[in-house]
């Protein structure tokens, strides 16, 4: 098992530097100029434009921090490859760079954005696990029935709401009718994350946005799960369970469910994953200062300094957690051995 | 066979279970009550809560948008501040109006006496040189992006340029009187020095400027209470030394909101005391909650603020677009845009048909209007006729534009709405959107039709409309205008020490190059915001800039 963990941590590298070789690509063949973005509508003149420029590393400059020019008077453009090696080296000292919008260190801007992003991820994915896994299981032990009947019909209807709408939707029943009802004595938070004077308590702040992030993600884990557990109750050892006379909880949690579990665990494990990279849009409608919506902006404003950095730690984040799930495995079903010759 | 429906009589465990969870749910959301409007902190000062979007850049380096100077507007005092009454720049730091040398090139700055920074430091002539450098300086980690403002200082292109560590146009003649050496006469400068962004800062932006972007210390009636939390908020309390009238509110908490919906939905819940109106909701709110007497100003039950900004939205003819390179076309497709249905249908009618390039709010005489900036079809169709493109049979003209703009901004419908007042004209119009940065790219590449923009003033001047975007060779005239008898226009105008006979200057010059139609004004913007009630009073300029120092609360 540690064999196998430290391989498949070696495996990071390669993906690694493909990924952030890929980025810096990506700069040179995506229209738009990251400086001239900075002034918007109204154009730079030329010499801050340079000055930015040189600011950035985006040109040569001396070792004073003088612009060089070449014979015809034109600024000298820093090479990708140097651009590249840079980037790596000043990767493996922590630095990832200098904002080109906001001139800040981007390493302190994940590091403020990046807990928000794992808070919201941590509380939506709790409640994924259990609505979602709970809302299956029923579901599947009672088939055809009103609770059967009622998670489908819900299910469906979260997975065809879109976020941002859903998101708006519970900020006005929570946050504006439900005060407007009760005269101001019950209500949540609309958005945000509690600040210096918050109006709530603290917790109230994580439920509406986590409940819009895993809504759409319970719903799928809701539906896997049932119906896996309806397959895995049709198989041969659970009629043999049946036949030696366990009671049903006993199948079904001691039995059944362990199985079933695999893929909903890959599920739940994978749409982590996602969640820990950002959610766009619940991050916009509830104002949550996560890592998702900050790597949008940046996209938009070729602020290339941020995406490389939050795509860099978002990789490393992903890659541990696919790790995590597959060790996982090993525990759900322990016909899974990790790292042996059985594993081909 | 098990029956695996759970039939025994386990309702009373699930009903007890459910029944505490459901008490626990109504018993924590009773604990959820909130305030209303915040109110501030525990102690019960007033605390505005304000919406803002996250700036840029809340040092005054680098103030460069909007929500940034909203910051620096209340954080820092400059040398002379903009007086909407009498429509000119008025003494601020400076202790009464700066002296002018007969070749209109050397401002005298006397400063006022006992003015201090948040820290404690005094505010001096050598303070505001500092904070200028740092404006200028191509030193700074980013170097600013306002720099320009001081384009017009003696010694600004050899200390822009890196060149020496000297800004020679600056000078402490003593320790409160600051001379400011112009390279040419310009006689709308104290307006410049109205820019938040020109402010005095302490010896600690030098010492630790990487602390002072997060939290500056300034002179101004506010000052922040801790670093700016990104993306979540900036607070900021009274000076309680500050050298002017003290504000009446105890502080201001600057919510960072990132979508205006969700901000609306915050002031519905009684969570911020200012927001923006979303589209489509202007007249229900005006029903609602009355509208501002002035467009600037709130009060309980006029609430509504939506007074006409410094800002023209037009279209920009390109250069090298064949059609577009004959004025006649220009002036034609002017015509044939029906500017009060866009305002009317798209904007609720919250926004004013462009008469010119010079937004009414700037200098409203009837000189400025440019003639062809109105609804006319049929003389749209007659200079098209006379420009060589009659209608065939079908009333097409063989004449074709493209609509270029960024598809990202929400102009899809004012466009549309352009190409069918066009298209009824006989003229082909297509539309062609790309992304902001990639429009940004076509436009400085000159690879477009007909793009938009929008102009938003940096200061309350005519000039300020006129040279940026229409003197040969300036920065944003990205439809390459150039009239030679224009740009000595603009120069002597800026000469004009007399501020009516300025703009008498500048009139001239708004209507002549109105003939031309060099880009095709459609409307001024204007603004769309809202006060809560229990605001008793609160400004906001025409020049998005929130005057926290006159704000009441109930």
């Amino acid at each position: 098992m540690l064999r196998y963990i430290l391989k498949r941590i070696l495996q990071f590298i390669p993906v690694f530097l493909g990924v952030t070789l890929i980025l810096f690509i990506m700069q040179n063949v995506v229209p738009g100029d990251p400086i001239k973005l900075i002034a918007g509508e109204k154009k730079m003149d030329p010499q801050t434009e340079m000055n930015i420029r040189a600011a950035h590393g985006l040109i040569v400059t001396d070792e004073n921090g003088n612009i060089v020019f070449d014979e015809d008077g034109n600024t000298i453009a820093t090479p990708m490859v140097d651009r590249y090696f840079n980037y790596l080296g000043n990767l493996l000292q922590g630095d990832l760079g200098t904002s080109y919008q906001k001139g800040r260190a981007v390493r302190d801007m994940i590091f403020e954005a990046y807990p928000h992003t794992v808070q919201i991820a941590l509380v939506a994915i709790v409640i994924e696990t259990f609505v979602g896994v709970g809302a299956g299981i029923i579901s599947a032990i009672k088939r055809y029935s009103f609770w059967d009947i009622l998670v489908t019909l819900t299910t469906s209807m979260l997975v065809a709401m879109p976020a941002f709408w859903l998101g708006l939707l519970l900020q006005l029943i929570f946050g504006i009718w439900l005060k407007d009802a009760t005269g101001g004595a019950v209500a949540l938070p609309v958005s945000g994350v509690p600040g210096p004077f918050p109006q709530f308590p603290a917790w109230s702040y994580y439920i509406l946005p986590a409940v819009t992030l895993a809504a759409v993600s319970t719903a799928y884990t809701a539906r896997i799960m049932r119906s896996q557990l309806v397959e895995v109750m049709n198989q041969d050892y659970i009629r043999t369970a049946k036949a030696k006379g366990l009671s049903k909880r006993s199948i079904i949690f001691h039995h059944a469910l362990k199985n079933a579990l695999i893929p909903v665990v890959t599920y739940i494990g994978m749409d982590f994953g996602g969640m820990l990279a950002g959610a766009i849009l619940t991050e916009t409608v509830f104002n949550w200062p996560g890592i998702g919506q900050m790597t949008y902006v940046a996209i938009t404003q070729r602020d290339w300094p941020i995406v490389m950095g939050s795509v860099t730690v978002i990789v490393f984040v992903v890659m541990i957690i696919n790790l995590i799930v597959d060790v996982s495995y090993a525990f759900l079903d322990p016909r899974i051995r990790l790292g042996n010759k059985s594993e081909k | 066979m098990a029956n695996f429906k759970f039939s025994q009589p386990v309702m009373g465990r699930r009903t007890f279970i459910g029944g505490a969870l459901a008490t626990g749910a109504v018993a924590a959301l009773a604990g959820c009550g909130g305030g209303e409007n915040g109110g501030g902190d525990a102690s019960g000062k007033k605390v505005m809560n304000y919406y803002l979007s996250e700036p840029a850049f809340i040092d005054p380096y680098n103030a460069q948008e909007n929500q940034g100077t909203s910051v620096v507007f209340n954080v820092f005092d400059g040398l002379m501040e903009w007086d909407w009454d009498s429509a000119s720049a008025v003494p601020c730091c400076a202790a009464e109006e700066p002296a002018v040398s007969e070749d209109g090139r050397v401002y005298t700055f006397k400063l006022r006496e006992g003015m201090k920074f948040h820290n404690g430091d005094p505010v001096d002539a050598e303070s505001f040189i500092r904070g200028w450098k740092r404006v200028a300086s191509p030193k700074m980690e980013t170097p600013s992006d306002i720099c320009y403002h001081l384009a017009p200082v003696a010694g600004y292109n050899e200390f822009h340029e890196g060149g020496t560590e000297e800004f020679s146009g600056l000078k402490a003649v003593d320790e409160l009187t600051l001379e400011v050496t112009l390279t040419d006469p310009m006689a709308d400068f104290p307006a410049v020095c109205c820019h938040p962004g020109l402010a005095p800062v302490p010896a600690c932006a030098d010492e630790d400027p990487k602390a002072f972007l997060e939290k500056p210390v300034g002179n101004g009636p506010f000052m922040m209470t801790e670093p700016w939390k990104h993306n979540q908020y900036i607070s900021l309390a009274r000076f309680e030394d500050y050298y002017g009238d003290k504000p009446s509110l105890d502080g201001v908490y600057m919510s960072i909101q990132k979508n205006p919906d969700t901000a609306f939905n915050e002031f519905q819940a009684g969570s911020i005391d200012f927001a923006s109106i979303p589209s489509g909701k202007i007249k229900e709110c005006i029903d609602k909650y009355g509208e501002s007497e002035d467009g600037f100003t709130s009060t309980p039950g006029k609430q509504c603020l939506l007074g006409t900004e410094l800002s023209t939205y037009f279209l920009i003819p390109s250069p090298q677009d064949p059609f577009l390179a004959d004025p006649k076309v220009r002036r034609a497709v002017s015509l044939a845009i029906n500017r009060q249905n866009i305002v009317d249908t798209l904007y609720e009618g919250s926004r004013m048909p462009a008469t010119s390039i010079m937004p009414t709010s700037i200098d409203d005489s009837p000189e400025n209007v440019w003639e062809d900036c109105k609804y006319d079809p049929e003389a749209a169709a007659k200079l098209l006729d006379e420009a060589g493109y009659p209608a065939n049979a079908d009333g097409k003209r063989d004449i074709e534009i493209t609509l270029n703009y960024n598809g990202d901004g929400d102009h899809g419908d004012l466009m549309s709405a352009v190409q069918l007042d066009l298209e009824a004209v006989g003229i082909k119009v297509t539309q062609e959107t790309v992304e902001w940065a990639t429009y940004l790219q076509q436009l400085g590449d000159k690879n477009f039709s007909l793009g938009r923009l929008g102009w938003t003033a940096d200061y309350p001047t005519m000039d300020n409309f006129l040279y940026p975007n229409f003197f040969t060779g300036a920065d944003n005239n990205y439809e390459e205008y150039s009239n030679p008898e224009m740009d000595a226009a603009m120069l002597a105008a800026r000469q004009i020490q007399d501020e009516e006979e300025r703009k008498a200057a500048c009139r001239k010059i708004c209507g002549t190059i109105g003939k031309d139609m060099p880009v095709i004004p459609i409307m001024f913007y204007a603004h769309n915001y809202i006060g809560s009630e229990r605001m008793k009073s609160f400004n906001y300029d025409a020049q998005t800039k929130p005057h926290f120092e006159t704000a009441e609360l109930a």
